[in-house]
Parts: structure tokens; C-alpha cells; sequence
């Protein structure tokens, strides 16, 4: 596309290519809007961030339109403006400030390098921290920080490429996303990564999606939500509230006059509640709290000037009505499963297929019950179902049961592909009774084949196996080797009667390269033209291949 | 006789809606600004024939209230009673017009109209059951509660080998937790309270006949059958030769599925209605 040479040549972002590129980063946001509203559950799960963050963006777009001059700093100047004026709930405030930190980087620029944005990167993580009284990890200020830092160390390494610089503050931004549930404890325990991180990010990648110059292709993508680097969860999860006390009213509004001095509002405002925020300049504050009093914040700032956009909103009803909205995205709350998978391409297709938390392991690294029973009270459903996929993790899940008092069925699949049939099977009009018996009867129906390598010397089933010699199982059982996996996998698919087959689906692990995958596929495939087959990348370690016969 | 009104997502045909003096009203189809009328000015293979090779996306809008109005002034001069069943009121404003007709009509008639929150032959063939009723001089207080009554005997099962059409046409209802697999799998699905709701998920089309005849042989009692398509009559024979072994072949009722619904059924689809036996 001419606008990303365009840029590759100059390699300095204009102050219009600004406004286009934050108004294309805020389309991007819009589009997961509602997905990241029902992340929300910091500091109060009230299911708002997403639209709250693009409320924000889109105040500060508008601004941007009415900059005085075309020069970078006089765009980012009317962003910071205009987010300030438009923020709306924490995340939005916050936004506003990182906002307010990138004009400051930008100041008296006509227009901006790779080592400029850096900077202005780290302006804005500063600036973030600022308008808190009492910052917390794990949250959008850390995701901000992270890949404000991940920027400059490739400035500092001498990179020069916009591309290459925000690459590498986006890709930092995902980590730390990830890994926010390990920082916050309320995060990890609703299973979800943190909402005002999560809308960073994607307003992070838009930026570097418009760099790229994919700014057209990006119409008819959709962003991707960063998942929980631990546990990891397959659905939306419903919060879990940390305590009893009300959540009381958030309050916001901006406030206007002379000589506003900010951190003087917010020392006064800091015992009269919680997430307070108090941002803005001389002119203009904006203030953020949440507060069981809401008639006193506001008598004490009418004393300092004009108020505007006041808005006073009762937490506890928001807090109902996101349950409710929960309800209406289809989360089932009744019946939930948990699938122990190794292999981030395999815990992919688990979650597709509607699993609620995923505990990674398998041959190698056995999860522990403790492990199993930390993801089955994740889940936010009394009724659960357990795959654990491999045959020495069949008894660990079934101590689960005497554990807890939701009601857990283990269904005793030995593979990854009777997993994924049992799962399949899953009758949304039965009982559970009645599903336990259907996702078992389907295990049984599946045929699975492993391509692995001996861990030791042997001499098993009439085969005499060397050490790292390739092996393959038809359902546990050892029934082949040769020197090439495509070749044990011919032998194995030679021995079955394929007639009655309809589906062969070849799961690849991280040994495996996707074209030999490929080629492994195209073979089966010229071999059984009847057959259906699928390859599907699995990310297991140690098997080259597993793949289900049904 | 009371006159049996329905509209065209019932999927019955012409010559068995001449038989029974079943009045059809068609809902229309529109492709970019050009406009057909279900089964009247498009034919379903043409229909069809566009919806997988063209490149304007098909839509769909209900009757007028008008277009019900002139049904009822017409059949008032027939009768002075009018049932009409139309699909679910969750998938279509076809239900609202057909009310709105009410007040738009001229001639002074009893009309009655019900929300089938079903569609296809789901609806078709309560339709079908009412209108023979009609025939041996049922009245209308009378057809009305066996309307409601066989609505609870039929259950539609519809196998659909994409579900991109209803996802791109708004209508997924709570079948969207069906979607956004990485592995190929159907979807079969039904309709429940007015909505599309998911069954179950299996990986290939011989698997989701299975699933259907056996749950189409775990009934009780079958009344009666349809089986309908999209776009593969070869294999809705296959079905209707295989459920030939739980009632007579020849009394299932054929059809294809109404461009209307074909809209969001997709090419590839198949679906097939039990009208349960009355209980006793």
C-alpha cells in the first residue's frame, strides 16, 4: 500500500498522520468494545471499560480535528484535550492522562521519529501514574509502563524503524496483559485479564496496524483479546465480587475555573473514598471517584469552580445489571468444563469448542489435583465436567470429586481426539447425567494415533525400538516405528479399516514444521480420497503428530 | 370453513397449499435493489444459484400489513373466519403485519392470528394439520387451540453446514455459541422459544444424519414427517428413504427450504420436522 511506503521512506509521522493514526486505533478499539466490557471486573465490575476507553478515544478524535496547525504537537495536544474533556469512568481518565503524557513528549514537534515516540511513550507511562493516589499493578498503568519500556530499549538499541519500535511496545503490551491476573489477585480469581490493559493493547496494536499501512485490510478484521497467561480460561468468566461492602456511587465530573491546583484536590479528596483520580491543568480537572458520599466531593469542588459532566452513577445496580448482561452473552452458568491440554494450538481448539478453563499438561508434566481443583473453582458453574486427556491424569482428576461440592464428572478420555469428541458430543438440551453418558459413548468412538520418539530402548510388541527412534500408538498402544514420522503415521493409517472413516484431523506439535504437516496431509489425503482430512496446528510437545481417525 | 392463512416460511408448496385452500403470503427477497417475492417471482434454485455465486448479499423483508389486508378482504367474501399462523415473531415482523392487516381490513371478518415461534416445516406442518381440521368444518375456537397444542408436538431439527449465512444475517439467536470453532464442525440446531438454539456440534454430514434419525427414532410416536433442504435433494431423498423405516415413505412431506430462510440456513443445510403423536 502507498501510505505504508510512504512512511517507510520518511519515517516521521506528521501531525495528520497522527489524528489518522489514533482514529484508526480507536475504530480498532470499537470493535472489541464489548468484549472488553465484559473483562471488567477492576476496581469494580461494572462492565464499562471498553466503551468507557472508546468514549474517551473518540472525544480526543474529534479534538484533534479542531488543532489549531497540522504539526504533530498541536494534533496531540487537541488528543490530550479532548480526552480530557471526554473521559469517561477510571480506564477512560487514565487514557486521557496517557494522552496528556504523549502531547507532552511531543511538544514543538512538526513531526515525530521512532526515537520521539519512545519517548513520548514514556511520557505517557509517567504521566499515567501521576493522576493516581494510589496506583495498582497489574492494571492498565503496568501494560502502559511495559511497553513504554519495551520502546525505548529498541531506541536504545539503535532501531530507527517506527514499525520495528512499536512492534516491540505492542508485543511487550501483550505479555504484560497476560500477565496482569498474576498481579491482581481479583483478575486471576474471575479468570480474566484486566479490562483497561486489554483496551490499551488494542489501541496500541491499532497504532502499529496503521503503521503497517493495514489500515484497510483492519475493516474487516477484529481485533484479538489477549488470553490470561495463568489459568488460562476458555470463556468470559462472571466475577467474583471480593467482599460485601457496597461499591457505592462513581462519581465524575470536570471541573473548570482559575488557578486549579490538582494536587491539592486530590489530597482533599483522598479519604472520601476509593480509585480516585484527579487530573487535568490550571483550567481544566477532571475527577474520578468512587464514593459512598457523592454530596460532599461535589459541595467541596462547586467551592473551586464550574462544574460539568457531572455524573453520579450507583456501582451496585451497574454491578446487577453487568451480571445481566453476562446472562444475555450466552454464559452458561450451569454446566462448565475443564480440559488438561498441552500446546498452545490445542488449548486453542478446547477453548473454541466452548471449554471454560484449561489446566496445561499432559504425558510429561502431569498436572496435580490441586491444580485440576484450582480450575475447576474457577469455573462459574455448579456442575462440571473434566477431560483430562491422558491416561495417567484419568485418576489425579478424579480425586477432584471428594474436594469440592460442585458436582464434578470425570469423563475418562485417555487422548487429545477423544477429548475433543466427548466435548463435541455435548447435548445443550440434556441433563447432565445424560451428557456424561453421550460425551463417553463418543470417546469410545474416536480413533487416535500418537507419532512420538522412544525415550528409551525397548523391545514391545514384537518391535524392537531404539532410543529417539520414531514410535507410533493406535490408542495407547504401541504398534509401529521407522526413521520418519510421515512414515510410522502411513504404517499405523495402513493398519486401520478406513472404510467406515470419514474425518482424519492432524494435530501438528512444535517439532513439526506446518508444510510437513502439510505434506503429511496431502499424502493421506491422495492415499483416502474418501476421507475428510483437517490440519490443525497443536503446539504439543513431544508428539509429532496426533491425530484422530472418527 | 375457516380459511387457514400462512406465510411463505412455511415452506409449503403451492399445489399442497391449492389442496387444502391454504392461502400462502409470500415474504420478499431483495438482492441489492431488486426485489422477488418468496417462491412467486424467484424460484428456489435460481435463488440459490445466487445466494453461493453472486456477490450482493440477499435480504429479506416481511409482507405489509396491506399485503395480509387484502388476503382477509379477499377470503371475507368466503367466510366470515380467518386463521392465520405465521413464523416466530423473534425472526420476523411477518407477525406484526400480519395483525397490523387486522385493522386495514375493509370486510368485516374474524380474524385470529398466532405467533408460531416456530419456522419452516416446524410451522408447516401444524399448518398443514390445522387446514385439514378446517376442511372437516373444525371452528375457529376449536383450531385455535389445537394450533397451540400441535406447536408443542413439532420440533424442527436443522442440520447446517455453515453457519456464516445466520451469523451474517443477524438471526443466530442463541446458536452464536455454536460458532468461532478452529475445527470444522456442523452445527444442529432447533428452534426454541421463537429463537435458533444449538443441539449439539458433530465433525461431518453423515454424523449429523445419524443424529438426526436417531432422535426423530427416539419418539414415542411420529405423527408425521417432513424432510426439506437447501440445496441437496439427493441427500434429503437419502433421509426420507432411511426414515421411511418409522413411518410410510411416501406420507413425508418434501420441500425445500424457502429462500427466506435460505438466507441463513445456507447452502448444504437439511432439516427435518417430527409433529409428534397427541399424547393420550
Amino acid at each position: 500500500m502507498a501510505r505504508g511506503e510512504d512512511m517507510k521512506a520518511a519515517e516521521t509521522i506528521s501531525g495528520q498522520q497522527l489524528r489518522d493514526m489514533l482514529a484508526t486505533a480507536t475504530n480498532w478499539l470499537e470493535k472489541s468494545s464489548t468484549e472488553i466490557d465484559a473483562l471488567n471486573v477492576f476496581p469494580v465490575p461494572d462492565g464499562d471499560t471498553g466503551t468507557n476507553m472508546l468514549l474517551t478515544m473518540r472525544s480526543s478524535i474529534e479534538e484533534a480535528y479542531r488543532a489549531p496547525d497540522s504539526s504533530a504537537s498541536a494534533v496531540a495536544q487537541a488528543v490530550a484535550k479532548g480526552a480530557l474533556m471526554g473521559a469517561r469512568g477510571n480506564s477512560g481518565v487514565i487514557l486521557s492522562q496517557i494522552c496528556h503524557g504523549l502531547a507532552f513528549g511531543l511538544r514543538k514537534k512538526e513531526s515525530f521519529s521512532a526515537i520521539d515516540l519512545a519517548d513520548a511513550l514514556k511520557q505517557a507511562s509517567v504521566s499515567a501514574y501521576k493522576g493516581i493516589s494510589n496506583p495498582v499493578e497489574g492494571t492498565i498503568l503496568t501494560v502502559m509502563k511495559d511497553a513504554a519500556a519495551a520502546a525505548e530499549e529498541k531506541v536504545n538499541d539503535g532501531v530507527t524503524s517506527l514499525v520495528e519500535v512499536m512492534e516491540a511496545a505492542v508485543n511487550a503490551a501483550a505479555e504484560s496483559v497476560a500477565n496482569t491476573p498474576n498481579l491482581l489477585p481479583v483478575l486471576r480469581k474471575s479468570g480474566v485479564v484486566d479490562a483497561g490493559g486489554q483496551g490499551l493493547y488494542t489501541i496500541l496494536d491499532g497504532v502499529l496496524r496503521y503503521l503497517r499501512g493495514e489500515a484497510e485490510q483492519m475493516q474487516f478484521r477484529k481485533p484479538q483479546l489477549v488470553a490470561s497467561s495463568l489459568p488460562q480460561q476458555g470463556r468470559v468468566q462472571t466475577p467474583t465480587r471480593v467482599d460485601e461492602t457496597p461499591y457505592g456511587y462513581c462519581t465524575e465530573f470536570m471541573l473548570q475555573g482559575e488557578k486549579l491546583d490538582s494536587d491539592v484536590m486530590r489530597s482533599r479528596l483522598q479519604k472520601k473514598g476509593q480509585s480516585l483520580i484527579v487530573v487535568g491543568d490550571d483550567t481544566t480537572v477532571r475527577v474520578h471517584i468512587h464514593t459512598n458520599n457523592p454530596g460532599s466531593i461535589v459541595s467541596y469542588a462547586a467551592k473551586l469552580g464550574t462544574m460539568h459532566q457531572i455524573s453520579i452513577r450507583n456501582m451496585d445496580e451497574q454491578y446487577q445489571d453487568f451480571l445481566e448482561m453476562q446472562k444475555e452473552r450466552g454464559v452458561d452458568v450451569e454446566t462448565g468444563t475443564v480440559a488438561v491440554v498441552a500446546g498452545d494450538g490445542l488449548s486453542d481448539v478446547f477453548t473454541s469448542l466452548g471449554v471454560a478453563a484449561i489446566v496445561p499438561g499432559g504425558q510429561t508434566m502431569n498436572p496435580s489435583t490441586k491444580e485440576i481443583l484450582q480450575a475447576v473453582k474457577s469455573v462459574p458453574a455448579e456442575k462440571i465436567f473434566i477431560l483430562p486427556n491422558n491416561k495417567n491424569v484419568v485418576l489425579t482428576a478424579q480425586q477432584v470429586h471428594s474436594l469440592t461440592d460442585k458436582h464434578v464428572e470425570v469423563i475418562p478420555t485417555e487422548t487429545i481426539p477423544q477429548g475433543i469428541a466427548a466435548l463435541l458430543a455435548f447435548d445443550y438440551e440434556a441433563d447432565f447425567e445424560t451428557n456424561a453418558k453421550l460425551m463417553t459413548e463418543a470417546k469410545d468412538r474416536v480413533k487416535t494415533i500418537e507419532i512420538t520418539r522412544a525415550v528409551r530402548s525397548a523391545q514391545l510388541n514384537n518391535l524392537k525400538i531404539r532410543k529417539k527412534q520414531v514410535i507410533g500408538l493406535l490408542n495407547g498402544e504401541l504398534l509401529a516405528a521407522g526413521a520418519e514420522p510421515r512414515e510410522v503415521l502411513d504404517k499405523i493409517l495402513g493398519k486401520l479399516d478406513l472404510k467406515d472413516a470419514e474425518i482424519v484431523t492432524v494435530y501438528y506439535g512444535t517439532d513439526t514444521a506446518a508444510d510437513e504437516a502439510e505434506r503429511v496431509s496431502t499424502g493421506i489425503r491422495d492415499q483416502y480420497p474418501n476421507l475428510q482430512v483437517e490440519v490443525v496446528r497443536g503446539g504439543q510437545p513431544h508428539y509429532n503428530y496426533i491425530v484422530s481417525v472418527e | 370453513m375457516v380459511k387457514i392463512v400462512t406465510d411463505s416460511l412455511s415452506d409449503i408448496t403451492s399445489d399442497i397449499a391449492q389442496g387444502l385452500g391454504i392461502t400462502v403470503v409470500p415474504l420478499t427477497v431483495l438482492f441489492g435493489h431488486e426485489a422477488y417475492l418468496d417462491r412467486v417471482t424467484i424460484t428456489t434454485d435460481e435463488f440459490y444459484r445466487r445466494l453461493i455465486n453472486g456477490s450482493v448479499w440477499p435480504t429479506t423483508t416481511q409482507p405489509t400489513p396491506k399485503a395480509f389486508a387484502d388476503v382477509y378482504d379477499k377470503l371475507a367474501e368466503q367466510t366470515d373466519e380467518i386463521l392465520v399462523i405465521t413464523l416466530s415473531s423473534k425472526m420476523s415482523g411477518t407477525y406484526q403485519s400480519a395483525t397490523g392487516g387486522k385493522s386495514l381490513a375493509t370486510k368485516k371478518c374474524r380474524v385470529e392470528v398466532i405467533d408460531s415461534q416456530t419456522v419452516a416445516m416446524g410451522l408447516g406442518l401444524v399448518v398443514l394439520a390445522t387446514a385439514k381440521k378446517a376442511q372437516n368444518g373444525a371452528k375457529l375456537n376449536e383450531l385455535t387451540d389445537f394450533v397451540h397444542h400441535a406447536l408443542e408436538r413439532s420440533h424442527l431439527i436443522i442440520y447446517f453446514d455453515t453457519l456464516k449465512y445466520l451469523a451474517k444475517g443477524g438471526r443466530i439467536g442463541k446458536a452464536s455459541n455454536l460458532l468461532g470453532s478452529l475445527l470444522s464442525v456442523k452445527p444442529l440446531a432447533t428452534v426454541k422459544d421463537g429463537e435458533i438454539t444449538p443441539i449439539t456440534r458433530v465433525r461431518s454430514f453423515a454424523a449429523g444424519m445419524d443424529h438426526i434419525y436417531n432422535s426423530v427414532a427416539a419418539f414415542p410416536s411420529v405423527e408425521a414427517l417432513a424432510v426439506e433442504h437447501t440445496t441437496n435433494p439427493t441427500e434429503a431423498d437419502k433421509m426420507t428413504d432411511r426414515l421411511g423405516a418409522i413411518v410410510p415413505k411416501e406420507s413425508i412431506r418434501r420441500s425445500t427450504v424457502s429462500p427466506v430462510i435460505g438466507v441463513y440456513a445456507g447452502p448444504g443445510a437439511l432439516a427435518v420436522t417430527v409433529l409428534e403423536g397427541e399424547k393420550k
